[in-house]
């Protein structure tokens, strides 16, 4: 082993990560942390709406729009390098590319050994909603998210500012304590909230999730798919075996549980992530240094156990869906 | 009362239905960890169903923070 220690432009990486200690020390004592007022529903960047639908209303852009966008070139920017390390044509590619390729393949075998046939219908939203969720979850983690952002003027739960250089202004903490409900002031609205904090993703994304089921199933046994649903063969059974009856209620309560997938996946998402973002507020505020790293790293975990979550569910709903009730011994034969 | 007061104490009763999640989990995982003892081949499957069995349970405890998270920053 060489005795060199890591360095980034000649300067070891212990005392770069010691300088900026002090330095988050130092900033904490001079602008205080500021607790940001949080709400449910992503704040607006515009004043005016984009754009006006008929029935609908008017869309007004969020900032949760902003880190769509930056979700969606950050996972183009990962297929563009995974697309020319497999055009360079070597077998076994190298780096960040050999890591997709890994995760890809973790997730491919998952789908394989649960889906048997259907791998090559159910692995493609396997493996988008995972990816996607993941790059959107672990966007929360940069610095930056939800602290830089537009300062407007509020007459309740406001904070005072100050300027620090020429255009660029902080929050500072209100006199009397953290008793700022009632004070008038401004409040900071950041240009990118993560997009899973906007129940809108996580709602769309559950009704994909769920509606494609039903789609997959009804490819794979045709219209007697919604016999699970409406259980029509009890039903005209009913004087032979009068407990049929029992069947079709059964049927009827299939159709409550998919209602309550969509519910369990949209709330299970944004209840994790949005937790999360208030947790780094709470303690970036009560404990400014060194305490938040402790729950960055929690996060990331969380992060990516959610994505993995919301997609092996959908892929188990998926090739669950494509059995139906007959055949349920031939499912674990290795 | 006031209002606010009765937000906070609100939010504080929600979160009592996070003790379910916990006992399901701990349950879970004591199950997960003796079949894995058992037979320490199969781990890879046993500990897939686990996560996802973890899933489900804590989505629960997730409902209780967003209904608390709900009285506390909605309206």
């Amino acid at each position: 082993m060489n005795n060199t220690r890591p360095r980034i432009l000649g300067i070891p990486n212990r005392y770069l990560t010691l300088a900026i200690i002090v330095l988050g020390i130092f900033a904490a004592r001079v602008y205080a942390p500021v607790l940001p007022h949080i709400q449910v529903a992503p704040e607006r960047l515009s004043h005016q709406p984009l754009f006006t639908l008929p029935v609908i209303g008017p869309f007004y852009l969020t900032n949760t729009m902003t880190a769509m966008v930056i979700a969606d070139i950050i996972l183009l920017l990962i297929t563009f390098a995974v697309w020319k390390a497999v055009k360079s044509g070597s077998l076994v590619p190298q780096g960040f590319s050999g890591a997709i390729e890994a995760f890809v393949e973790v997730l491919y075998n998952m789908t394989e050994s649960t889906a048997g046939k259907w791998t090559k219908k159910i692995f493609p939203y396997f493996g988008a909603i995972t990816l996607l969720v993941l790059v959107v979850n672990w966007t929360e983690l940069i610095p930056g998210v939800d602290t830089i952002g537009i300062l407007e003027p509020v007459v309740e739960h406001g904070n005072p500012i100050e300027q620090v250089t020429s255009n660029i202004y902080t929050l500072i903490r209100s006199e009397g304590g953290t008793d700022s409900d009632h004070a008038a002031g401004f409040t900071l609205i950041g240009f990118v909230r993560t997009l899973s904090t906007d129940l809108n993703f996580t709602v769309a994304l559950a009704l994909i999730s769920v509606f494609m089921t039903q789609v997959i199933g009804f490819q794979a046994l045709g219209p007697g798919y919604f016999s699970k649903f409406i259980n029509i063969s009890a039903l005209w059974n009913v004087f032979n075996k009068p407990m049929g009856i029992i069947d079709f209620a059964v049927g009827l309560l299939e159709i409550v549980s998919e209602i309550s997938k969509i519910l369990s996946f949209s709330f299970r998402l944004f209840g994790n992530i949005f937790a999360g973002t208030v947790l780094l507020f709470v303690i970036g505020t009560l404990v400014p240094v060194l305490a938040p790293s402790l729950f960055l790293m929690l996060e990331i975990f969380v992060g990516l156990i959610q994505a993995f979550v919301f997609g092996m569910l959908t892929m188990v709903f998926m090739s669950l869906a494509t059995k139906g009730h007959g055949d349920h011994e031939e499912q674990h034969d290795h | 009362m006031d209002a606010a007061a009765a937000k906070l104490i609100g939010a504080g009763i929600a979160m009592l239905g996070t003790i379910g999640a916990g006992l399901g989990i701990g349950i879970l995982v004591s199950g997960a960890v003796q079949g894995i003892a058992r037979n320490p081949d199969a781990s890879g499957d046993v500990q897939t169903n686990m996560i996802l069995g973890i899933a489900f349970a804590e989505a629960v405890a997730i409902y209780c923070l967003v209904v608390a998270l709900l009285i506390l920053f909605v309206g």
